[in-house]
């Protein structure tokens, strides 16, 4: 268990509604809602469920397994969870270390996440395995910008982000592509930092 | 491109807020006796910090990274703006903020013009 990185997140889980639950949220909604309408029948991992801000958005009747690194965030989420119409599993756990036999599910959905997985390549390696074959993940992620001037804006805040949060200037895409994955769609949300994507394992 | 009243609205009062804030406060700290370039690399650093006290809770109103690249990328516009005219010249605290103002609504436009754009090439897989 990385306990640097589950410390943070304790921590930021009694004001992590606060920041993230209104605008955000609102501002995001609509996406959202679309990349997790492609929630299937079968067995689904939902990565860094937090707070569980995002379980409203899912589709009802779903098998879902919703994993965080966090016991804190997990307890937050309880309510939203208990209201879902549908199956959804909570469970503490490292990315890196997750107990699933390979091949699992059959399909991962994540929601700002890899932003905050210290070894992001390894933590998609680690999806791919407990991923059937031919399985796809989902993500919904906010990354760094090729673009100037936003392409310093994001180092520069990742700086200060990165010690209460997220890192703010991953290379997200390259990463599903160097842990194995065969990319299917990208779609941008805003800019080029925050987007959608779509991979088969 | 944003639509919704609601998040235009916000986007407009987070950038004019962060300009105004920005700009008065580089005008202040700045004067003739500064060297312009490195008033300049100052500023737009000064101004990106100062930024976000604007864009943390004005993000948890009106969107995360929609709100807070915006409004940092118009600190770093307003600090550099505002801190190369007062190592010019005196600039009154009225002036500032109008600069501020001016450099908050041009870096919103600039954002609203590059998100059409950036949007239109999601071909490009990159991150």
């Amino acid at each position: 268990m990385d306990v640097v990185t589950k410390a943070k997140w304790d921590k930021a889980a009694a004001n992590f509604d606060l920041m993230a639950g209104y605008g955000p949220e609102k501002r995001w909604e609509p996406f959202k809602r679309r990349l997790f309408s492609q929630m299937g029948e079968g067995r689904i991992l939902f990565l860094a469920i937090g707070t569980g801000l995002d379980v409203p958005f899912f589709p009802p009747q779903r098998n879902i397994t919703g994993i965080d690194i966090s016991d804190q965030m997990i307890e937050k989420a309880r309510p939203r969870v208990a209201e879902y119409d549908g199956d959804i599993e909570l469970r503490q756990m490292d990315v890196h270390e997750m107990p699933f036999e390979d091949g699992e599910f059959d399909q991962i959905f994540t929601s700002c996440t890899f932003c905050s997985v210290p070894r992001p390549v390894e933590g998609l390696q680690a999806l791919r395995r407990v991923l059937k074959p031919g399985g796809e993940v989902h993500m919904f992620e906010h990354t760094g910008s090729r673009y100037f001037p936003f392409l310093v804006m994001m180092n520069f805040m990742t700086q200060f982000s990165r010690r209460v949060g997220p890192d703010m200037n991953r290379t997200t895409v390259e990463n599903v592509v160097e842990a194995g994955f065969q990319l299917e769609h990208v779609e941008h949300v805003f800019l080029d930092v925050v987007k959608m994507i779509s991979a088969r394992a | 491109m944003e639509t919704r009243p609601y998040f235009v609205f916000g986007d407009i009062v987070a950038n004019s807020l962060a300009g105004v804030l920005v700009g008065v406060a580089m005008g202040a700290l700045f004067g003739p006796s500064w060297n312009m370039f490195i008033a300049m690399i100052v500023g737009m650093g000064l101004g990106m910090v100062l930024s976000m006290a604007v864009a943390f809770p004005m993000g948890a109103l009106f969107g995360a990274m929609e709100v807070m690249v915006p409004v940092m990328t118009t600190g770093m516009v307003a600090g550099m703006v505002v801190s190369m005219t007062a190592a010019m010249e005196p600039v009154s605290v009225m002036r500032s903020a109008v600069l501020g103002l001016y450099s908050g609504g041009g870096t919103l436009l600039f954002c609203y013009v590059a998100n059409i754009w950036i949007r239109g090439r999601a071909s490009k897989w990159t991150s």
